[in-house]
């Protein structure tokens, strides 16, 4: 990763000596405004800011990436996951899009953990709660991309849920539901997030 | 209230009120047991079971109702029609389809007493499975209830001051490709 980030800067730097040695030939009024070398930046997840710098004959054409500012420090910083830094640990809920938000991909899909820094049981209970708000239709705008031209076959009837633990289409009807005593019970949220912090008195009810 | 004459404290205490609830995004047993609460008269305090105190309520946007959990396609609704062979079983997805109504005329049903006044209650029942509402009902509407439901807010439905003022929980490494 360091020897990546080493060869880039390297990249750039021979970029804008080469352009430097042509514009030392031209006035500077006269150099035509090359167009930032969009084949030679490598995707990043910054847009990098183009900085020219002249020093007598040689030009040097950087790459900056742009100075975040520094957010609001997290209560707890010496933990590794980002819950427990935030300690939200057993706060978050299915409805919380914003903090689920931060840890999806644009088709809805969840980045990797050793991206993240996220622990195992919390990335395990970030993916439950991101499929549940998928499910709900919170996310929306985070839908995977079809391809081009594709006509859906029939309009599937829109119906509304929330807490869905199970996939929609892998589900089966339960015709029968059993005695009291063994009565096959409705699945409602997740046995993961049965930890949660509860401020009234009646528990959560995962069998309905 | 006090300050009333007799005759309007008696109004008051013994007319029959029209209710309206509205469905959307709200589970169907929590509406039922609202509207079996109130079409019985339990939220009077001069209820009795024999002194026909029950008020009408109108739900109105069934057809957005939303279930918790995998209901739709789990919950299965059967009926037998008297014949051979005639046992039904229709999924709460199937049934909804047919007719947005029967889910919450079938819970409100199975909440009230078994009774001979549970089809009198059900005639003061009053299911719409959109907006719309004939005048006649809409002039006689009194109170709207709350709904027992908090409706979550969509990703869309924030606006980006609220999505920038929360804090990023965790920085990308320097050359991972965010899409």
């Amino acid at each position: 990763m360091a020897a990546r980030s080493v060869l880039k800067s390297v990249c750039t730097s021979l970029a804008g000596l080469k352009l430097g040695a042509t514009g030392s030939n031209v006035s500077a009024l006269q150099r035509i405004n090359v167009p930032q070398l969009s084949a030679l930046t490598i995707q990043s997840r910054g847009i990098r800011q183009v900085v020219e710098k002249q020093e007598g004959k040689t030009t040097t054409i950087e790459g900056k990436s742009l100075e975040v500012p520094a957010g609001p420090q997290p209560p707890n910083p010496t933990a590794k996951c980002p819950i427990y830094r935030w300690n939200l640990q057993h706060k978050y809920n299915y409805t919380d899009v914003l903090l689920l938000s931060q840890f999806i991909r644009s088709d809805g899909g969840m980045l990797p953990r050793k991206v993240t820094g996220l622990c195992a049981e919390e990335h395990r209970k970030i993916a439950v709660c991101v499929q549940m708000a998928h499910r709900a239709g919170l996310l929306p705008d985070h839908r995977p991309k079809l391809p081009e031209g594709h006509v859906p076959k029939k309009a599937k009837p829109q119906l509304n849920r929330y807490l869905t633990r199970w996939s929609v289409t892998s589900v089966k009807p339960i015709y029968k539901k059993g005695l009291k005593w063994c009565k096959k019970q409705l699945a409602v949220g997740h046995p993961a997030l049965k930890d949660n912090v509860r401020y009234s008195v009646k528990p959560l009810y995962i069998k309905h | 209230m006090s300050s009333f004459t007799r005759s309007a404290q008696q109004w008051a205490t013994f007319a029959r009120s029209w209710f309206v609830i509205d469905a959307r995004m709200q589970p169907p047993g929590k509406i039922a047991s609202m509207c079996s609460v109130r079409l019985q008269g339990k939220h009077k305090p001069i209820y009795h079971a024999l002194s026909d105190c029950g008020d009408h309520v109108v739900v109105i946007n069934t057809k957005h109702i939303a279930f918790s959990g995998n209901k739709w396609e789990q919950k299965v609704y059967s009926s037998h029609t008297g014949y051979p062979g005639g046992f039904k079983q229709v999924t709460a997805a199937q049934l909804h389809q047919k007719d947005p109504k029967a889910i919450v005329k079938l819970a409100v049903y199975g909440m009230l007493p078994r009774n001979l006044h549970r089809r009198t209650m059900m005639q003061r029942l009053h299911i719409f499975a959109d907006d719309e509402l004939p005048e006649d009902i809409r002039a006689n509407l009194t109170e709207e209830l709350a709904q027992p439901r908090k409706i979550p807010r969509k990703l869309s439905e924030y606006t980006q001051e609220e999505i920038d003022a929360f804090p990023r929980l965790w920085t990308p490494p320097e050359d991972y490709k965010m899409e």
